[in-house]
């Protein structure tokens, strides 16, 4: 009999750490399979959304006449679709927003006029399988290893045990098997998500070998506290201590320190101020709009002037440059959450949760860099709509409505 | 005669305290030696330095003439340690037990050579099934030595093997302590059973606060129960 096919039978013997185990693979698989719930609606949204877009967008036409009214009315859906392996880790796409519906009208507002921002979840995070990775199952791994040997000594069997066993490497033997046991209890659901859901086979290898390092980070720190001989007691507490510091309080840490280290505007903020520039435009003279606006556009220089109280190429110009006032704010506030996340990247070494919780938000791409790229792709698309009309509004082109077909159109590439 | 264990001046500390003190005594292969002692006389100590569980402070202790700190692995591979508990798995079966620590020791043994060894401890049959949890402690320190016959240790090193017997069992264990020797193992046993221990011991050392206070030599006709009680009680009991 091998050593580990016999530490096998063993531990099927073994009620406790059946259960642990039972209840580690439980939550792996409610966390999958509310994460593959989760990334379905949001597929479900993505789709209605574009109907409902194509949709609007044929009824809208029907009454445009310029132009302008064609750019005021008409919304240009944007959106962020969820990766393959997103259901395993929705990261980002709880906090910051995978949809809009943007307008030609001054941009910076609407991207940070945010319309999924949960509170709770903000506070707490969903239960996805990232936070069942991370979180939890170094907690299943502890209650599995913690009395490994106190419990023995405090039958009277551990130098029986060592005696007979001629040494300490059953302990190991047991230590690891339980580890890997109940890494398997975890990746199995995952798998099975992982399947159902397309992700790659690239993908699933990797996520499964984080979360192999990540259990064997707290296989060795529940062995070197269990080496310690102390009681069961003892040992449990400490590790769940241990737990506490580098789940919560690192962490928490981190997140506090960085935010010090980093100050950066809020959304709020960038939104206040690109409205104020706005408002602030309908009593200001028009040339304190086209000023600034021609410094961007300088090839539309000599047709940036109106006559009439109202053009819609002015309207357009105030818009443009209520998001060149907001622009300073917005690209501190885009710095400051790519050094956050950087510094942040590094920092996470101190604490296995958060670093798991990290790599495994990469691979589903749901992490604040893809968050970031979402949103420089709405950014793109909506300069692209800006070069589409800006020659039609100040050109005083002919308003065709066979054209607008031709508008650029949003790709999630 | 070639010595089995040999202790050597062994002197041991225990959190930063004496155990053993200078102790010497050898165990000549095939004999039964008991190291009589009261609570705290050093008895289990010994038995865990011979396991090398145990540095010693000064001296050393040899194991079928090796030093064991030497080569602690070899030392335990040839002993077969019954601690004072014995205790087993509860929640397995003797049968389940014998198993998993034979393969523990990568030893192995055929299904009736558990029952032989099982019959030689006088283990009843319908109980070899049960799980250990309901087992007495006589069971369970049969089942016990019926593992150490089955790994074939030449050394037996028991731990208070009487404690907690009737005297049916005491009986029953000290002729299976007797057969075991006459069939060449060694046995090394603490206990502070004077009685049990004249009946079954070649040799017998008391242990007094870790210093060996007396020796007697059933070659030497010094064994009986009357003398070495007498010792014991003048030497040995506190």
């Amino acid at each position: 009999m091998s050593t580990v096919y016999r530490e096998f039978r063993f531990l099927m013997r073994e009620r406790s750490a059946l259960l642990w185990l039972g209840l580690a693979f439980m939550s792996a698989t409610i966390a999958v399979v509310l994460g593959l719930k989760e990334v379905s609606e949001q597929r479900t949204t993505i789709a209605d959304l574009i109907t409902a877009d194509q949709v609007e967008r044929e009824v809208v036409k029907k009454d445009l006449a310029d132009w302008g009214s064609a750019a005021y009315y008409s919304f240009h859906l944007t959106y962020d679709e969820p990766s393959d392996f997103a259901f395993a880790a929705l990261g980002q796409r709880d906090l910051s927003p995978w949809k809009h519906r943007i307008r030609m009208l001054a941009l910076e507002g609407q991207i940070y006029e945010s319309d999924t921002t949960n509170p709770d979840f903000a506070l707490i995070g969903r239960i996805d399988f990232a936070f069942v990775a991370s979180l939890l199952s170094p907690l299943f791994l502890i209650l599995l290893l913690h009395d490994l040997r106190s419990r023995e000594r405090a039958a009277g069997r551990l130098d029986f045990i060592e005696a007979t066993a001629s040494g300490k490497m059953i302990w190991r033997t047991r230590g690891l098997l339980r580890t890997t046991l109940l890494w398997l209890c975890l990746v199995l659901p995952l798998w099975v998500g992982g399947i159902i859901a397309g992700a790659s086979l690239m993908v699933l290898l990797i996520a499964s070998a984080v979360v192999l390092t990540h259990l064997l980070i707290w296989w060795l720190i529940a062995s070197w506290v269990a080496n310690k001989d102390y009681t069961s007691a003892v040992n449990l507490v400490s590790l769940i201590g241990v737990w506490v510091v580098l789940a919560v309080i690192t962490p928490a840490a981190i997140k506090a320190g960085v935010n010090v280290a980093v100050p950066i505007p809020d959304g709020g903020e960038i939104l206040l101020t690109q409205r104020e520039a706005v408002n602030d435009a309908w009593d200001l003279p028009k040339q304190a709009t086209f000023e600034p606006f021609v410094k961007r556009h300088p090839e539309l220089a000599d047709y940036a002037k109106i006559d009439t109280p109202f053009e819609w190429k002015w309207y357009y110009a105030f818009q443009q440059v209520g998001d060149q006032n907001a622009e300073s704010l917005s690209h501190a506030y885009l710095d400051g959450r790519i050094k956050r996340d950087v510094i942040t990247s590094s920092l996470a070494l101190l604490s296995p949760p958060v670093l798991t919780e990290r790599l495994l938000q990469k691979q589903a791409q749901t992490d604040v860099a893809a968050s970031i790229a979402y949103e420089e792709r709405v950014r793109a698309y909506h300069a692209d709509l800006r070069s589409w009309y800006y020659p039609k509004l100040f050109k005083d082109v002919e308003f065709e409505t066979e054209l607008l077909s031709l508008r650029p159109q949003y790709s999630t590439d | 005669m070639n010595n089995a264990l040999e202790a050597n001046s062994l002197s041991i500390n225990r959190s930063g305290k004496p155990v053993l003190n200078d102790i010497s005594f050898t165990v000549p292969a095939g004999e039964i030696y008991a190291l009589l002692g009261g609570n705290g006389a050093g008895k289990s100590t010994t038995l865990l330095t011979f396991l090398g569980f145990l540095e010693a402070a000064s001296g050393s202790v040899s194991v079928q003439g090796e030093q064991v700190n030497k080569n602690v692995k070899k030392a335990r591979e040839a002993i077969a340690y019954l601690p004072e508990a014995a205790t087993l798995y509860g929640h397995m079966s003797a049968y389940e037990n014998l198993r998993y620590f034979l393969d523990l020791a990568n030893a192995k043994a055929s299904d009736s050579e558990l029952n032989e060894a099982l019959d030689s401890v006088a283990l009843q049959t319908a109980a070899r099934s049960q799980h250990m949890v309901t087992y007495s402690k006589g069971m369970r320190q049969k089942t016990a030595i019926a593992l150490a016959i089955l790994r074939d240790s030449p050394i037996l090193l028991l731990d208070e093997p009487t404690s907690g017997l009737d005297p049916l069992a005491i009986d029953e264990f000290n002729r299976l302590a007797r057969k075991l020797a006459d069939q060449g193992r060694t046995i090394l046993m603490v206990t502070h059973d004077v009685y049990g221990a004249c009946q079954v011991a070649d040799r017998i050392g008391l242990l007094r606060r870790g210093k060996l206070v007396g020796a007697f030599d059933r070659t030497e006709g010094e064994i009986d129960t009357e003398t070495v009680h007498r010792a014991f009680a003048e030497r040995a009991s506190t």
